[in-house]
């Protein structure tokens, strides 16, 4: 089975608040001397796919779209980690476009690279946290689409896929190609990569492409329909409110307050 | 001389760095208490490749120089100082001395294992009447029938009570000091060696201390490690690699108290504000922080030198000393600056300030630091 991780890289989300800027001329998040790292829940989608690999023997490439300068690490620690290789879509401009736009920018890796049974993404970046790519990239690519999938069991026939939802989970059998949206949970814990595998990361392949390389779909104007305007800080204000009474009376309040914020 | 990481460093930094705090951060207090051996998480470091960092991927390690492994080891020290005892034993005193003076058989036999995890190693130089003059060592070994016969107790030995493998420095030639010395590579199972009397420490308290017994101990004649006359060489030797894992120790420590520090200072409140924002506390912190940059800068350069297989006896020393002298103060300083809340057991610092003590007497005591530093001073001039 060939499966193809998009992995995207984003600024530190656990970075203190006081670290998070917006460039005011591209209304975008500043990633200029921010550690970057593998946004969350693609890394659980890269752990899916190696546990792919481990079981039946899968061959893992990790596609990103980004400056080339930028992804070099999250590429790194995907090869570390133990995919088989790489491709990176240089652009510069990745940080600035729009999920609907990488979306297609990715479909068109996809064709390139060909052979692609699962594709698998995370299934909210940590940055925009926009949920389109995977379900955008099905529609591009022709391909089923599972949501908030969290484990991927293969075995002779169509991969089962388990589907988290409110209280439980469904099962689906999926038909392949399938776009996968990886959801974090118990069993798809990113692993560390060993000291050697880090060590033999500098081996493995690792192609870049430009987009002008790929042939985009001309069906949907991925453009279109949604334009930032602006992106703002939200402004943290607290409040203290005593609560007066019988302590009785205190209680009361205090658990109606807890209900009215969704707290209970 | 600049030393720079270079990718993989840092990539290793971060890797052990999730592995401590996933793995080791929530079990220290626990294991420092009960004095518990963590074996899962040295099972789970080995998979890793942090048993046998610098023996080489022909020998079942994961390849990596000095320098990596340092990194590694502040990174180990910083979540469970002894934790990172346990492992920079099997290291740097065992994996290293079999890598650079083994026969081709003992390597093949003895590395693989010691790299996986499969078998733990400890080093036994000291006895009890032989710390700081080491090369005085009164253990005996003799050559009868095709096999040695060592007797003599070894105290203080790391890993003493769970090792599988011991290298024990013995007595076997007719000269007086470090030239009558051997070295052996002992397993447990060998008729005559036994574990003794288990010590109870003030600090890296889930590592284990204890004599090692050897009672007209038998071993095999291919279990002699160099040549014959060469142990005491090999001891010094190796321990230079040792001082550069303890000095990471040391560094490790030491960040440890930086770090929690940093975060108490801004959260304390007295006097209508943080204690951070008196300078008389930012002063103390902008110390701690200098000097333990100093001697990280320090140990990097010993562990630079050892890579390119310059000598770092002199280096080695000097990192040993300033480093675990930073660790000692950086800890004296955090308990102080965390108050009443320092001295228990509810805050880490205590612990950091127990652990910190034994970087300044195992591997050579500060003043045995400044003896060797001293004499190599004295010896250029
Ligand atoms: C927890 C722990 C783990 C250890 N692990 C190991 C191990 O795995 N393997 C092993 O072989 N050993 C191990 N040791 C032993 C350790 O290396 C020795 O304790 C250390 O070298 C000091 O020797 P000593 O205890 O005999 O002290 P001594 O040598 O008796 O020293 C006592 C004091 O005298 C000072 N002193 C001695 N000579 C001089 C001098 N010439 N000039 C100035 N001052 C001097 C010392 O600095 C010290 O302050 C361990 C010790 C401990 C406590």
């Amino acid at each position: 089975m060939d499966v193809v991780v998009c992995l995207k890289q984003v600024v530190d989300p656990e970075l203190p608040v006081r670290d998070f800027a917006v460039d005011p001329g591209t209304q975008r998040q500043v990633r200029e001397g921010r550690p970057l790292v593998i946004s969350t829940y693609d890394e659980n989608a890269l752990e899916v796919a190696l546990q792919l690999k481990d079981a039946s023997g899968a061959k893992v490439k990790v596609l990103t779209l980004g400056p080339a300068a930028a992804v070099s690490e999250a590429i790194r620690l995907a090869l570390a980690m133990g995919a088989d290789e790489a491709i990176v879509v240089d652009d510069p401009r990745a940080p600035e476009l729009s999920g609907a736009e990488k979306a297609c920018t990715l479909a068109a890796a996809i064709r390139r690279i060909g052979s692609a049974d699962l594709i698998l993404t995370g299934c909210e970046s940590a940055d925009w946290a926009e949920r389109v790519v995977a379900p955008l990239l099905a529609e591009d690519l022709g391909a089923a689409c599972v949501t908030f999938v969290s484990r991927v069991e293969a075995g002779d026939g169509a991969p089962v896929v388990r589907r988290l939802v409110e209280d439980g989970y469904h099962l689906v059998e999926v038909r392949l190609p399938a776009v996968l949206s990886v959801t974090s949970d118990e069993s798809n814990r990113p692993r560390l990569p060993k000291v050697k595998d880090i060590m033999a990361a500098k081996r493995k392949p690792v192609q870049t492409w430009s987009p002008a390389d790929l042939t985009r779909s001309s069906a949907r104007d991925p453009g279109a329909g949604v334009e930032v305007r602006g992106v703002v800080v939200p402004e943290r204000t607290s409040r203290c409110e005593f609560l007066t009474g019988e302590p009785a009376e205190q209680v009361t309040a205090l658990a109606q307050r807890l209900r009215d914020q969704k707290l209970l | 001389m600049a030393v720079q990481l270079s990718d993989e460093h840092r990539m290793i930094q971060a890797m052990v760095r999730e592995f401590a705090t996933r793995e080791l951060l929530p079990i220290a207090a626990d294991l420092d208490q009960h004095s518990r051996f963590p074996r899962e998480a040295v099972e789970r470091a080995a998979e890793l490749g942090l048993m046998g960092m610098t023996v080489p991927e022909d020998y079942g390690g994961a390849g990596m120089e000095p320098l990596a492994y340092v990194v590694a080891q502040e990174e180990l020290a910083r979540a469970c100082a002894g934790f990172q005892t346990i492992v920079t034993v099997n290291n740097s005193l065992v994996c290293e001395p079999i890598l650079r003076w083994g026969s081709e058989a003992q390597k093949q036999r003895y590395l693989p294992e010691l790299a996986s995890g499969r078998k733990l190693g400890c080093y036994c130089l000291t006895e009890p009447s032989s710390g700081s003059d080491a090369m005085s060592l009164r253990t005996t070994a003799v050559l009868r029938d095709g096999e040695w016969r060592l007797s003599g107790t070894k105290i203080f030995v790391t890993n003493g009570a769970e090792a599988d493998l011991c290298l024990v420095y013995a007595r076997s030639e007719p000269e007086a000091g470090a030239r009558g010395l051997s070295a052996f590579l002992v397993e447990k199972p060998f008729p005559g060696a036994s574990v003794g009397k288990i010590e109870k420490k003030l600090g890296i308290r889930c590592s284990s201390t204890t004599e090692i017994v050897l009672d007209d101990c038998r071993v095999p004649e291919g279990n002699l490690l160099g040549e014959r006359g060469q142990g005491g060489r090999i001891a010094l030797a190796t321990l230079d690699g040792g001082r550069i894992g303890i000095a990471a120790q040391a560094l490790g420590i030491a960040r440890a108290c930086l770090e929690e520090t940093a975060a108490y200072v801004q959260q304390r409140q007295q006097f209508g504000r943080p204690i951070g924002e008196f300078q008389a506390v930012r002063w103390a912190l902008a110390d701690m922080a200098t000097r333990l940059e100093a001697a990280r800068l320090l140990t990097y350069r010993a562990a630079a030198l050892r890579g390119q297989g310059l000598p770092c006896t002199g280096e080695a020393a000097m990192a040993k000393l300033f480093a675990s002298e930073t660790a000692m103060w950086a800890a004296h300083k955090a308990v102080q600056l965390f108050g009443g809340y320092g001295y228990t057991q509810d805050y880490p610092v205590e612990r950091y300030f127990r652990d910190a003590k034994i970087t300044e007497i195992y591997e050579g005591t500060s003043e045995i630091q400044r003896l060797v530093i001293s004499r190599h001073l004295l010896a250029r001039s």
